[in-house]
C-alpha cells in the first residue's frame, strides 16, 4: 500500500517518467505525422499535459512560449463546455483573448477521461502554415486589429465528438485556409498527437489507479515549486530593471515600441515578481501581446537564468508572479487588438529583457540578450509552383537565424533562431526547401565578424539570398533588430543589426526597411541577415586561444580580434601560421579598449 | 571445416564466440589490446581453445572462417585520431557541417558551448559550382577555381577528401568530375564522394556521412590490412568477414571502401542473436533486444524477422553529434547500467543517472575507491550478488562500501539501507523500460507481442522486472548472454546495400525511370555477387522504398514485394504497403493523399550457411533445492531466504522458481519472487514473469 499523505521520493519519480515519455510521444506523433515544413521539419510545435482543473502538469521539450499558457487553453475549453465536456471529444482552440499565444497556433486538446471522471487535458499545439488571414503570412505585422487580421479564431470549438469529426469545422476551414490538404494533414497531426497522449494516460491510470495519479499530481507539483524554491533562495535579494525597445514601424510606430521589465527577487520568500505593467498602451498592428505571450516571455527569461532542470509547469510557476496591466502592449490586450506576431517580436524583447536585468546580479547570472528578428531567413512565402502544374504553396522558411547570446560559461548558438525559439527549432535543409518550394538559395553561410563581442561572446549572424525560379513569390517578414540591435552585458558588445536588400534582375541592390510584404520576380531576390547574440563579459577577458580560434574557424576577422578583444597576431591567416602574439596581446589589453 | 570463430573487440574486453559443427558455443574472453588488436584476439581465441580441449594452432586449422568486429572506427571518432579531412562543399554553403541540422533538448540550458563540426571550418573548402534541384547545372563547375583549392589541399598535407555538393544527387558530374580532379592532382588520396556514399536528400545528413567516412579510411585501411597479415602469420587459412552497422558483413576489400559501415557495427549483432535465440527456443520473429553493460543500455528490434533500420543514428548527443547518416541497424543506447549513480535532488526526488562511476573508480562494491551509491552498489546490498564469486570469482566485492555508500541515499528518503536499494534498481529498471517503450512505440511493436532476449553482463538483474513492466510474457537469457554481439555474428549473412535517390510521385509514378534505376541497382549488386565465392550462391535480394505521403518530409521504410514495376497494380501495391506502414507507425493513415517514395535501397543477402540451431526437447521439472541458499531483499527491509544456483548444477528442462539467483561465470539471474525461470534444451534461460 502506498501512503498518500507522504510524499514517496520513488512512486513520483517511476510516474514522472511515465509522463515524460507520454509527452515525447505525443511529439514524435506531431513531428513525424504533420505536412508543413513549419511543423514537420521546423518543429515549431509544442505539446503538454494539464490536469483537470487547468494546472500544467509536463511538458517534456516544447517551447517555451508555446506551453507556458496551456493551461489558460484547457480552462477556457472548461468554462465554455462545462458539464458538456465528454470522452470522445476534441477541441480546437486559437483564440489569443481566451488564452492561446496568436492565431496561427492551432491548439488541439482532448479531455480524458478515468472512470467516468475527467482527470487531465492534452494539449497539442502547432504553428500553422496559414490560417486564413487576409494575406498570406501567419504573423500580420501591419493588422490595425483581428479584423483586419482575418484569421478564423476558435475559442475552444468542438472538432470531434465521441471520436468522429465536426465536419462543419473542416469545411470552414477548407473554404478559407490556404492550401487546404496541408492544412488538413497538420489538422489530423495535432489530432492524433493529443488522442495518443488520451490512451497512453488512461493505461497509466489503469496501472497506477486514480488515487495514486492524483497523488503524484499533487507531489509532482510540489516538488517542482519546492525545486524552484529552492533557486531561488540560492540568489541575492534585488530588485531589477531592464528596459529597450522594439524596432519602428513605419509611420505609425516612429520610434518603435518602449518596453520595461522589473524583476523583483525575494529569496526569503523564495517568489519572484515580474511587473510589465509599466508600459505603454496597445498599438494598432499586430505586435500586442497575448496575456499567454506576456507571461510566458517573461518566465522564460527567469527560467534561462536558473537551473535548467527545474521542471516547467505550474508547480514551479507558483514562485512566480507575473503583474500585467489591461490593455497594455504587453499585457492583457484590449479587444479588438491583433497580438497576430504575439509569440515573436515584443516577446523575444521581454525574454531578452529579462534575461539581461537578470545578469545584473552579478558575474555568472542571467544572458546577454539573443539575436531577434524575424527577418527573411524566416519569411513566408506563398506563389504557384511551375514544377507542378502551377500548384499553390505556402510556408514559413526556416533557413536563417539569429545569434545566440553570450552566458556566463559559454558562447552563443548559431542555431539560436530567436529567443522564444532558444535553439529548440530545426533548421531547414536547402535541398528539402528547395525541393518543396520553386526557389533556389545562393548561398547561406556565418557572416564574420559580427558576434556580440565579449569573455562569452554572442553568436554571429547567418548571411543567406535567395529568389524565385520561375513564377512571382509572395515573401513577408516582421523583422525586429533592423534598428535596435540585441545589447551585451556586463561589458559585452551588443550585436549587429539587421540587414536586408532586394537585388533587382539587374543586379541593383535597394535597402529594405525592417518589416516587409513584397513579390519577387523571376530574377529578383533578397539577401541579408538577421541580428547576432550580445556578449557576456569583458572581451578583453577572452582568453587569446579562443580568439585565435575564432579567426582560424571564421567567426571573427584579425582587425576585429585587436580592436575589440586587444589579441595581437603574427603570422598569417591565408598561410596558416597565425600565432597569438602573448606579449603584445598583454601590451595591447593593458592599455585598454581602442 | 569444423570451426566459425566470430571476435567482438569492445572497449574493454575482446569477446571471443568459437562455434563447432552443430552450432555449439563457447566464450572466449581477454582484454582488449588497443595497441595491436591481434594480441588480445589471439588471447580470446585461445581462451576458448582452451575450454574446446584443442591447441590454439588446431583450432586456427579447423576454422574455416572468421568475422571480425570492431571499435575501431569508433574509437578513433570518439578520441579524434581519424585522418586529417578535407571537406569539399557548393560555394556559398561552407557551414553544413557546422549548423547540422539545429535543436537541441533544454530551452534554458545555455551552460555548454556550441558543438564543434566533424570537420573544422578551416578544413572546409569552396568550389564554385551549382546544380539546382532539378538536376540542372546553375553555375557550371568552375575547374580552374577547384584546381586551385586543390593544389592547396595538397600542400598543406590533408589524408582525405570528403565531397559534398549540394544536389549532387539530382546530378552527380560536378562530383565525379571534382574526383577525376582529386585523382590527378593527388592520386592516391582517399576520397568519398556523397552520391556514391550515401544518395539522400538533405545536404547535412549527406555531408556528415562523406565526411565521417573519407576521414577513417587511411585509419581502417591499415588496420583491417594488418589485422589480416597478424592472422595469416598465425597460420589461419580461412576467410576473413568484417561485420557492418548494416546487420551482415563483408570482405575486407568492400569495407575499406565504405569504413563508415563498421561504425557500431558491434552492437549491430546483437539482434542478429536476438532473431537465432528467439527462434531457437520457439518463440516467434518479433523480438526486442536489450543489451546491459556498466554503463549503456542498448535496445533493438526484430520485426517479422526483419532487422529494422534507422538513418538518424547519432555518433554522441542527438542534434550535438554527428549524424551517421546512412541506413544503420537501428539500436538505441541510453546512459544507464550498472554504474549508474542514484541521488536525491535538492526538491527530495528520487534519481538514479545520467552521472555513471564509469569503470574508474566504478561502484563502491568494487573497491577500487568509488563512494557514490550505484545500481551495482545497490544489488551488492540486496543480496543478489556473491561477493567472493563475483564473475566467476574474477572479483571480490565489497558489501560495506556498498551498505555505506546506499545508507547515504536511504537515510535522505527515511528508509532502511535495503529498502533503499531495492528502490534504486527498480527505478533504472524503469528508466531502461522507457528506452525499450521509447523505441518499440516509434515503430509501432507492441512489447506484450513480443520476446525479450537479453544480453551483456549486467543484463540479468533485472530483466525480468523490466518485462513484467513491459508486459512482455516471453524472455530469453542465452547462455551467452555476455557475448551477444559476437554471437550474433556467427548468424550474420554478407550484406551489400546500394542505394539511389529518385522523386516520385504516385499519382505520376515515373514507371520508366524508377525501374531504370532499380535495373542499375540490381546490375550493381549482381556484379557484387559474382566477385563472391561460389557466385553467392543462396542469396536474394530486398528492396525497399523510403516513402512519405505527398508533403510530409519523414520517410517510412516501405518493403517493395517485386523490384520491378510493370503496370498500375504494382504502384498500387507500393501505396498499399505505405499505407499499413504508417498505420502501423502513427496510428492513422490518408488513403486520400497521393505516397511520394523519394529514396530507394537494394540489399543482397548471401546467407553463410549457418546450421538453424534447433532445442533438443525437455521435460520440465522442478528444480531440486538449491545447494546454498543466502539472505535476499526483493523490496521489504526483512530478508527473504534465496536458492543460490550455480550454473554447472543445472540441467535442462529444471524449472527455478523465484526468489532465486542463478549464477552463470559471466552474469547473474535474478529470479524475483512469484517469478521463474526454466533451463531450456539449448542451455538458455527461458524467464517467466508472470
Amino acid at each position: 500500500m502506498t501512503d498518500q499523505t507522504r510524499f514517496d521520493p520513488y512512486m513520483t519519480a517511476i510516474i514522472a517518467n511515465r509522463i515524460d515519455g507520454i509527452v515525447r510521444e505525443m511529439t514524435n506523433t506531431l513531428l513525424r505525422a504533420a505536412r508543413s515544413a513549419v511543423i514537420n521539419s521546423a518543429r515549431d510545435f509544442s505539446c503538454s499535459i494539464c490536469t483537470a482543473d487547468d494546472q500544467l502538469l509536463a511538458s517534456a521539450e516544447g517551447l517555451p512560449i508555446h506551453i507556458f499558457g496551456s493551461h489558460m487553453q484547457a480552462a477556457a475549453m472548461r468554462k465554455a463546455h462545462g458539464d458538456d465536456l465528454k470522452e470522445g471529444d476534441c477541441y480546437l482552440h486559437n483564440d489569443p483573448y481566451t488564452g492561446n499565444t496568436h492565431a496561427a497556433d492551432h491548439t488541439f486538446m482532448v479531455p480524458v477521461f478515468f472512470e467516468g471522471e475527467h482527470l487531465f487535458t492534452t494539449v497539442a499545439k502547432a504553428h500553422q502554415a496559414d490560417t486564413g488571414n487576409s494575406l498570406p503570412t501567419t504573423y500580420m505585422a501591419g493588422a490595425k486589429d483581428q479584423y483586419a487580421e482575418g484569421a478564423l479564431i476558435f475559442p475552444s470549438v468542438r472538432i470531434q465528438r465521441d471520436h468522429q469529426m465536426v465536419e462543419d469545422v473542416v469545411r470552414m476551414c477548407r473554404a478559407r485556409i490556404r492550401v487546404p490538404d496541408q492544412w488538413y494533414g497538420d489538422f489530423l497531426a495535432g489530432i492524433g498527437a493529443a488522442r495518443v497522449a488520451e490512451r497512453r494516460l488512461k493505461e497509466l491510470c489503469t496501472k497506477y489507479g486514480k488515487a495514486q495519479v492524483k497523488t503524484f499530481i499533487r507531489d509532482w507539483l510540489d516538488y517542482s515549486e519546492q525545486r524552484m524554491a529552492q533557486a531561488i533562495r540560492k540568489l541575492p535579494k534585488a530588485t531589477l530593471a531592464a528596459s529597450g525597445a522594439h524596432d519602428p514601424f513605419g509611420e505609425l510606430l516612429p520610434d518603435g515600441i518602449p518596453l520595461k521589465v522589473q524583476v523583483s527577487i525575494d529569496p526569503d520568500e523564495a517568489t519572484i515578481e515580474l511587473d510589465l505593467q509599466d508600459n505603454v498602451d496597445n498599438v494598432d498592428c499586430g505586435f500586442n501581446e497575448s496575456e499567454a505571450c506576456a507571461t510566458a516571455a517573461s518566465i522564460a527569461g527567469v527560467f534561462n537564468s536558473i537551473d535548467p532542470t527545474i521542471p516547467r509547469n505550474s508547480g514551479s510557476f507558483r514562485r512566480i508572479r507575473v503583474h500585467l496591466r489591461d490593455g497594455a502592449v504587453c499585457g492583457r490586450p484590449k479587444f479588438p487588438h491583433s497580438c497576430s506576431v504575439a509569440t515573436t517580436n515584443i516577446a523575444d524583447r521581454l525574454v531578452n529583457l529579462t534575461q539581461s536585468a537578470m545578469a545584473q546580479i552579478g558575474d555568472g547570472y542571467g544572458l546577454a540578450e539573443g539575436g531577434i528578428g524575424l527577418g527573411a531567413g524566416m519569411a513566408v512565402v506563398s506563389g504557384l509552383d511551375h514544377r507542378h502544374g502551377d500548384s499553390r504553396y505556402i510556408n514559413q522558411l526556416h533557413l536563417g537565424s539569429s545569434g545566440g547570446p553570450g552566458a556566463p560559461e559559454a558562447d552563443g548558438w548559431p542555431t539560436y533562431g530567436i529567443p522564444v525559439i532558444a535553439g529548440l527549432m530545426y533548421r531547414d535543409s536547402v535541398e528539402i526547401d528547395e525541393l518543396k518550394h520553386p526557389i533556389e538559395v545562393r548561398y547561406l553561410r556565418l557572416k564574420t565578424g559580427t558576434g556580440g563581442a565579449g569573455r562569452q561572446r554572442g553568436a554571429p549572424a547567418l548571411e543567406f539570398e535567395y529568389g524565385p525560379k520561375e513564377h512571382p513569390m509572395d515573401v513577408l517578414w516582421p523583422c525586429d533588430g533592423t534598428h535596435y540591435p540585441p545589447k551585451g552585458v556586463r561589458g559585452g558588445g551588443d550585436g549587429v543589426r539587421a540587414q536586408h536588400f532586394k537585388i533587382a534582375a539587374d543586379g541593383t541592390e535597394t535597402e529594405l526597411p525592417n518589416i516587409v510584404v513584397d513579390r519577387l520576380r523571376k530574377g529578383e531576390r533578397v539577401r541579408g541577415h538577421h541580428t547576432s547574440g550580445g556578449g557576456y563579459g569583458d572581451p578583453f577577458e577572452r582568453a587569446p586561444a579562443k580568439v585565435l580560434k575564432d579567426v582560424l574557424d571564421g567567426f571573427e576577422t584579425i582587425e576585429r580580434a585587436e580592436r575589440l578583444y586587444g589579441v595581437v597576431f603574427t603570422g598569417s591567416l591565408e598561410e596558416r601560421t597565425l600565432v597569438v602574439d602573448n606579449e603584445a596581446t598583454l601590451a595591447r589589453r593593458r592599455a585598454g579598449p581602442a | 571445416m569444423a570451426y566459425r570463430i566470430s571476435v567482438d573487440t569492445g572497449g574493454t574486453f575482446t569477446d571471443v564466440v568459437v562455434a563447432d559443427a552443430d552450432g555449439g558455443m563457447t566464450i572466449g574472453k581477454a582484454l582488449t589490446t588497443h595497441e595491436r588488436i591481434f594480441d588480445g584476439m589471439n588471447e580470446a581465441i585461445g581462451n576458448a581453445a582452451e575450454q574446446l580441449g584443442i591447441g590454439l594452432d588446431r583450432l586456427f586449422a579447423e576454422t574455416g572462417l572468421l568475422i571480425y568486429g570492431t571499435t575501431r572506427a569508433t574509437n578513433a571518432i570518439v578520441t579524434k585520431r581519424v585522418a586529417k579531412t578535407a571537406f569539399l562543399a557548393t560555394e556559398g554553403f561552407p557551414d553544413v557541417l557546422l549548423l547540422k541540422e539545429g535543436g537541441k533538448f533544454n530551452p534554458h540550458d545555455f551552460s555548454k558551448d556550441f558543438p564543434e563540426p566533424y570537420i573544422p571550418r578551416s578544413h572546409t573548402f569552396e568550389i564554385r559550382e551549382r546544380m539546382s534541384s532539378e538536376g540542372t547545372v546553375s553555375i557550371p563547375l568552375d575547374e580552374a577555381q577547384a584546381r586551385v583549392v586543390l593544389e592547396k589541399i595538397r600542400a598543406l598535407g590533408f589524408e582525405a577528401i570528403a565531397v559534398c555538393l549540394l544536389w549532387s544527387i539530382a546530378n552527380p558530374a560536378h562530383e565525379r568530375r571534382l574526383s577525376e580532379l582529386i585523382a590527378e592532382i593527388m592520386p592516391g588520396v582517399p576520397v568519398t564522394l556523397s552520391h556514391q556514399l550515401i544518395p539522400v536528400v538533405r545536404e547535412y545528413r549527406r555531408a556528415s556521412a562523406t565526411a565521417i567516412d573519407a576521414s577513417l579510411k587511411p585509419l581502417m585501411q591499415a588496420h583491417l590490412k594488418g589485422l589480416e597479415r597478424d592472422l595469416r602469420a598465425a597460420g589461419y587459412r580461412g576467410e576473413i568477414l568484417i561485420s557492418t552497422t548494416a546487420g551482415g558483413c563483408g570482405h575486407i576489400d568492400a569495407i575499406t571502401e565504405k569504413p563508415i559501415y563498421t561504425v557500431g557495427s558491434g552492437p549491430a549483432m546483437a539482434p542478429l542473436a536476438g532473431i537465432v535465440f528467439s527462434r531457437l527456443e520457439n518463440l516467434g520473429d518479433n523480438v526486442i533486444i536489450c543489451d546491459t553493460g556498466g554503463t549503456t543500455f542498448d535496445v533493438g528490434l526484430v520485426r517479422d524477422g526483419r532487422l529494422t533500420f534507422s538513418r538518424d543514428t547519432w555518433l554522441g548527443p542527438a542534434y550535438t553529434g554527428d549524424l551517421l547518416g546512412i541506413a544503420a541497424v537501428d539500436m538505441r543506447s541510453i546512459g544507464a547500467g550498472g554504474g549508474s549513480i542514484a541521488w536525491i535532488d535538492d526538491g527530495g526526488l528520487m534519481r538514479v543517472g545520467p552521472q555513471s562511476a564509469g569503470s574508474v573508480p566504478g561502484p563502491a562494491c568494487y573497491g577500487r575507491g568509488g563512494t557514490e551509491p550505484t545500481v551495482s552498489d545497490a544489488a551488492t546490498v540486496l543480496g543478489y550478488f556473491d561477493p567472493h564469486n563475483f564473475l566467476g570469482g574474477r572479483m571480490r566485492l565489497d558489501v560495506d562500501a556498498a551498505r555505506l555508500a546506499v545508507a547515504a541515499v536511504a537515510e535522505r528518503i527515511g528508509l532502511s539501507v535495503e529498502e533503499a536499494a531495492y528502490r534504486i534498481v527498480s527505478l533504472a529498471s524503469d528508466l531502461m523500460m522507457r528506452a525499450v517503450g521509447d523505441i518499440t512505440i516509434n515503430e509501432g511493436v507492441s512489447p506484450r507481442e513480443s520476446t525479450i532476449v537479453a544480453g551483456g553482463g549486467a543484463a540479468g538483474l533485472n530483466i525480468m522486472k523490466i518485462a513484467q513492466e513491459l508486459g512482455c510474457q516471453r524472455v530469453v537469457l542465452p547462455k551467452v548472454a555476455s557475448a551477444l554481439s559476437a554471437a550474433g555474428m556467427q548468424h550474420a549473412d554478407i550484406v551489400a546495400e546500394e542505394a539511389a535517390s529518385l522523386v516520385t510521385l504516385s499519382t505520376a509514378f515515373d514507371t520508366e525511370g524508377v525501374n531504370a534505376m532499380l535495373a542499375d541497382l540490381t546490375a550493381r549488386l549482381e556484379a557484387f555477387r559474382a566477385g563472391l565465392k561460389d557466385g553467392g550462391a543462396g542469396c536474394r535480394i530486398e528492396c525497399i522504398a523510403e516513402a512519405r505521403y505527398l508533403s510530409q518530409v519523414w520517410e517510412l521504410d516501405t518493403p517493395l514485394a517485386r523490384h520491378r514495376f510493370d503496370g498500375p497494380e504494382d504502384v498500387a501495391a507500393l501505396v498499399e504497403s505505405f499505407h499499413q506502414v504508417h498505420e502501423r507507425v502513427f496510428a492513422v493513415c490518408d488513403p486520400s493523399s497521393p505516397v511520394e517514395v523519394v529514396n530507394w535501397r537494394m540489399r543482397l543477402v548471401v546467407h553463410l550457411g549457418t546450421q538453424p540451431l534447433t532445442a533438443p526437447g525437455t521435460i520440465e521439472v522442478a528444480a531440486p533445492p538449491a545447494r546454498e541458499r543466502r539472505n535476499c531483499y526483493f523490496g521489504g527491509s526483512t530478508p527473504v531466504v534465496t536458492g543460490i544456483y550455480r550454473a554447472e548444477h543445472l540441467e535442462p528442462g529444471l524449472r527455478i522458481e523465484g526468489p532465486a539467483i542463478i549464477e552463470e561465470p559471466t552474469t547473474t539471474l535474478v529470479v524475483y519472487p512469484g517469478m521463474a525461470a526454466v533451463v531450456s534444451g539449448a542451455g538458455n534461460y527461458l524467464l517467466h514473469v508472470a
